[in-house]
């Protein structure tokens, strides 16, 4: 069972309360029984002190002068079996044949209750010094238990019943307390369960209990070191892209010098053309990667972002475009109309660049790609629109994920919808996937909500792209 | 047309050279900074392809002092860092064009090409295939056979020749003819290539029509 501090509390609170509550009891009853004992005892001596007065001294003996109603009454008024029996220094005198030998108190007078047994039962006894005329007679007076239980066993109900609601109200209190007490912890959750999951900025709460202090401390570390991996691992990401195209760029040189040479020669030209698929491949992915770096949201900074005209940034890419798409012999065509958005010129560049290529990769030879941006009363869209098998709705969600691939046969770095998503929610745009026009292949769209006024064109803007 | 090529990677560098000699163009290589604005600063040359990230004076650093001496050498950056600020940098000192490692040769040649023949003075002939201009007399000849051209039909089929393996917008058209700033609508280009096509028919050239975009000149397969 996983620990809870709750339970904890309770179990360290409440166990002791408990034995405190426990040793009240015992304290309550031992107070409550004592004067009961007392009464009960005192009656027992009345009964003592009435058998006296029906002695009379009678020569050197004592004659009890007890007739059956006197009996009768002294053990009716009294609850229970009453027994007696009187004596003197030595010899019994009159009563129970089988009353225990007695235990003699010193003082004349003063009855001396005690415990005792008679043929195996347990009895209450009180023994009394006393005179008859000139002689010393002691009288013995014995009385079963039951009386006595009956108390006992009130008392010790009131006090079950007492404790009953003590514990009850224990833990309803301790319950409450440790709730209480617990709060502002279950509000610091509330509040990080609200954070964005890749929110890794220090934890600020107001009002913190200084208990919870040095863990928000420890945590606010653990966040702050993740924070610096993170940008370590992106910066390391993109120091490698950077670092492997120089040289992927003089390899690929020289196997288009190979091309080039080898054209002519069947199985040398296949393997050249084998070994610049091979280069291509790894420039994309290095490519793809170093655009992820640059897409993860935890690095993402939304301060100083500039106004970018979707359309401009679609015309910047146009002649890379219809290089891709004229490999494959696709139709590709436009619908661009002024949409403005506000984000980062080149990250929106490459969710453009990584929407067409998926789009000319899936669809087959022959097939038309439509790129359209446009601007209505509520936000800013990028469509794209292929003619490829289409997407599942079962695998809408998964295609953006990092390495899916629903086509393995099509050659794909598994990178560019995850970069799409990435970049999207960089700007906070939605990714809509949805069947193409005419229930055909697969129209992505980007719906960047807002609008943006028009500002100056992005400074931004190479003079040669177009 | 003589290239400065700076780019400190020894292997990049002599592909690159193989390639752009092998397209006829006569290339010298510098490995630093330091030497390519040496070179700037005595030989003339048609274009500079520049890589940003050399030693010695950067390529950044380079463009600045090209530009300062007030020189119009277009210069074509090369860069292994695709992030951001250098593009953007290396277009506001001055430089014309960039290409991101690692590029196809035939983009750098196109690109190369493009630079040349936008800047500076104009070529007075133009060929592609079986079309040529003779932008002086303005006479365009298929196949050697002369054809007629409206004066807007002739200012669209020398844009687009200068943009050839290019893809140009109707709007890039209607700047480049009107400088003047008359108006002409959109649907008068499309006019206007469709009667140039008919003309140029059988040069081995075409007119593509980039759909909902352009158009792109460019050579027919043999």
């Amino acid at each position: 069972m996983t620990p809870s501090i709750r339970v904890d509390l309770l179990k360290w609170l409440i166990a002791p309360l408990l034995i405190i509550n426990l040793l009240g009891a015992l304290l309550i009853y031992m107070l409550a029984w004592a004067p009961a004992q007392a009464a009960l005892d005192q009656n027992l001596a009345e009964v003592a002190y009435d058998l006296r007065m029906h002695m009379k001294e009678k020569g050197a003996g004592i004659a009890l002068d007890l007739n059956t109603q006197s009996k009768r009454m002294l053990r009716i008024t009294l609850s229970g079996e009453i027994r007696f029996v009187v004596q003197g220094s030595a010899d019994r005198l009159a009563g129970d044949k089988d009353f225990p030998q007695l235990i003699l108190p010193p003082n004349l007078n003063e009855p001396y209750p005690y415990s005792g047994k008679i043929e195996g039962v347990p009895m209450r006894i009180v023994a009394l010094k006393t005179m008859v005329g000139e002689r010393v007679v002691y009288i013995g007076v014995a009385e079963t238990l039951a009386k006595r239980r009956e108390i006992q066993s009130s008392i010790l109900l009131a006090l079950l019943a007492l404790e009953a609601v003590l514990v009850v109200a224990s833990v309803a209190i301790v319950w409450f307390a440790v709730t209480e007490g617990l709060f502002p912890l279950q509000k610091m959750q509330g509040r990080l369960n609200q954070r964005a999951v890749d929110d890794l900025s220090a934890i600020e709460e107001p009002h913190l209990p200084t208990e919870l202090t040095p863990l928000i401390g420890a945590i606010n570390g653990l966040l702050a070191r993740a924070q610096d991996d993170g940008k370590a691992r992106q910066s390391f990401l993109a120091n490698v892209a950077h670092q492997l195209r120089t040289p992927l760029a003089g390899f690929k040189a020289q196997l288009e010098l190979l091309q080039a040479k080898y054209a002519g020669e069947q199985d040398t030209a296949r393997s050249v053309d084998l070994m610049m698929l091979s280069t291509d491949r790894m420039v994309r992915q290095a490519n793809q990667l170093l655009s992820l770096a640059r897409a993860d949201p935890t690095r993402f900074d939304k301060r100083g972002l500039d106004i970018v005209e979707l359309d401009r940034l679609v015309i910047e890419s146009v002649q890379h475009f219809v290089r891709e798409a004229d490999k494959k012999d696709i139709d590709l065509g436009f619908d661009l109309h002024p949409a403005r958005v506000k984000g980062d010129h080149f990250l929106l560049r490459d969710l453009i660049d990584n929407l067409v290529d998926n789009a000319i990769r899936y669809s087959p030879p022959g097939g038309l790609v439509t790129v359209r941006c446009m601007q209505d009363e509520s936000a800013s869209r990028l469509v794209v629109e292929d003619s490829g098998p289409g997407v599942p709705v079962s695998d809408r969600e998964k295609i953006f994920s990092r390495f899916y691939r629903l086509d393995t046969k099509v050659a794909g770095s598994g990178l560019g919808l995850a970069i799409v998503a990435d970049i999207a929610k960089d700007h906070d745009a939605d990714v809509l996937v949805e069947t193409g026009p005419n229930g055909k292949g697969t129209s992505f769209s980007v719906i960047f909500p807002g609008i943006v006024q028009a500002g100056g064109r992005p400074a931004s803007e190479p003079a040669s792209a177009v | 047309m003589h290239v400065l090529l700076v780019e400190d990677d020894a292997v990049l560098a002599d592909g690159v050279s193989r390639i752009l000699r092998g397209h006829g163009m006569a290339v010298d290589v510098a490995a630093s900074g330091t030497d390519a604005d040496a070179i700037l600063r005595h030989a003339e040359v048609a274009v500079v392809v520049l890589d940003i990230g050399i030693p010695g004076i950067d390529g950044f650093e380079v463009v600045r002092r090209l530009r300062a001496r007030g020189s119009g050498v277009p210069v074509m950056l090369l860069t292994a860092r695709d992030a951001v600020e250098d593009r953007v940098r290396g277009l506001e000192l001055g430089a014309d064009d960039y290409l991101v490692k690692p590029f196809a040769a035939p983009e750098l040649v196109a690109r190369l090409k493009a630079l040349v023949r936008r800047s500076g003075t104009k070529p007075v002939d133009m060929r592609i295939k079986g079309l040529s201009l003779d932008t002086h007399a303005k006479r365009a000849r298929v196949n050697d056979q002369p054809i007629e051209l409206s004066a807007r039909e002739w200012a669209v089929l020398e844009y687009l020749m200068q943009q050839a393996s290019r893809v140009v917008s109707k709007e890039q058209i209607v700047n480049a003819i009107l400088p003047w700033g008359e108006e002409l609508t959109l649907n008068a280009v499309e006019v206007y290539v469709s009667r140039i096509r008919h003309k140029i028919d059988g040069g081995g050239i075409a007119i593509r029509t980039i759909r909902g975009f352009g158009y792109m000149l460019e050579e027919l397969a043999e």
